[in-house]
């Protein structure tokens, strides 16, 4: 019994006919993303205190490491890599103007945070 | 001055250095210098990519008049250039693609298309596509001109395979290092020399930046840790090294022979 089940498994891995994992769980095919989503969560709590001076010092982290991640993490999949990383592109373009404009920082990260969790862009 | 300087060379010497595994070790690592060079100063550095963009441009047009000055080939300012002519060319592939939005199916094709026809009017014009006989300043624009463009097309078609259809860097090195040793093998049955010099330089781009992002990468994502600065820094010293050595070996002071 247990090497069927093994063989199903072996096979499964092999060929993904079935879409993986069910939409509930919402597992990121990018992987652990946690690294990224404690230092957005810093962001948004600056941000939401009003220290957007702060928000801005601590959002270069993301952007860094991102940054850094793009070769391993893309190509598990583009399509959601992409979605996270436009939603980078727009909270560094908030959290950088000049002058800050709060409402838009906290929405963008908010927005952010969903696209990590994988919540916008579930197809 | 500056005009009378940048005339073709009277002399017959050629301009760029003869194809050898020290030409290829170094032109390999150059590439993994373009694909971490400028965006290290955009990120880390906090350039922005506008700035480091226009920047590294300047510094590739003031190579590029060095070496063309230069009546015959010096490897300090020969490599200098191919260096940053790396920088660019991937800059050019990555402005299409992070900033307007570029698909990398497209920039392929527009590249391919780019390079065709340098070398269709570099052919058509010299008769000739040798790398051999560079030793006019026609040539060496068409020469640069190609080189530029095969490393826009080397990081488009490496990205698109690597990235976007999601190769990886592991598989990445594994996949261009068998397509290469396909091309030489093509060669040792009588490919075209050109088609195979050509095919190879386009080759050696999406495998110098696999190998750099597998040396660079985090352990936790399949590399070997080194980090990006780490493998820049050390590759930009090998190169420095290997052509400190050209530049005492060197035998392009030979003269081409007609």
């Amino acid at each position: 019994m247990k090497n069927i089940r093994l063989l199903v498994v072996i096979v499964l891995q092999i060929f993904p006919l079935l879409p993986r994992a069910s939409a509930g769980e919402a597992a990121s095919k990018l992987g652990d993303l946690s690294e990224f989503r404690t230092v957005v969560v810093d962001t948004q709590n600056f941000a939401l205190k009003g220290d957007l001076a702060k928000a801005k010092i601590r959002v270069k982290d993301l952007e860094t490491s991102w940054d850094e991640a793009e070769p391993a993490l893309k190509p598990r999949s583009a399509k959601e890599w992409h979605a996270v990383d436009k939603a980078i592109d727009r909270a560094l373009e908030a959290l950088r103007a000049n002058p800050q404009n709060a409402e838009l920082c906290k929405k963008s990260l908010a927005e952010l945070l969903s696209a990590i969790d994988h919540k916008e862009h579930l197809n | 001055m500056e005009h009378s300087s940048v005339q073709p060379a009277p002399s017959k010497l050629n301009k760029v250095p003869e194809i050898t595994l020290v030409f290829w070790l170094v032109k390999i690592m150059s590439t993994t210098i373009g694909e971490t060079g400028a965006d290290y100063l955009a990120v880390n550095v906090g350039w922005g990519t506008a700035i480091t963009d226009v920047v590294m441009s300047i510094f590739l047009v003031g190579a590029l008049m060095l070496q063309l000055r230069n009546r015959r080939y010096v490897p300090a300012a020969y490599w200098l250039t191919v260096v940053l002519v790396s920088i660019v060319g991937t800059q050019i592939t990555d402005l299409l693609t992070d900033n307007l939005g570029v698909s990398l199916y497209t920039s392929t094709l527009v590249f391919s298309g780019i390079l065709a026809s340098i070398f269709f009017f570099w052919n058509r014009s010299e008769g000739t596509l040798s790398v051999h006989t560079i030793f006019t300043l026609r040539r060496e624009l068409f020469y640069w001109g190609a080189i530029l463009c095969t490393f826009a097309l080397g990081t488009a078609a490496g990205d698109l395979a690597t990235e976007e259809l999601g190769l990886g860097f592991r598989v990445g090195v594994v996949v261009f290092l068998a397509l290469i040793a396909g091309v030489g093998l093509a060669y040792r049955f009588k490919l075209n020399a050109v088609l195979a010099f050509w095919m190879t330089y386009i080759l050696t781009r999406p495998l110098g930046a696999s190998l750099g992002d597998y040396l660079a990468q985090a352990r936790k994502y399949g590399g070997l840790g080194w980090g990006t600065v780490n493998t820049s820094l050390g590759f930009l010293s090998v190169i420095v090294l290997a052509v400190t050595y050209l530049g005492f070996t060197q035998k392009s002071l030979e003269e081409v022979k007609k």
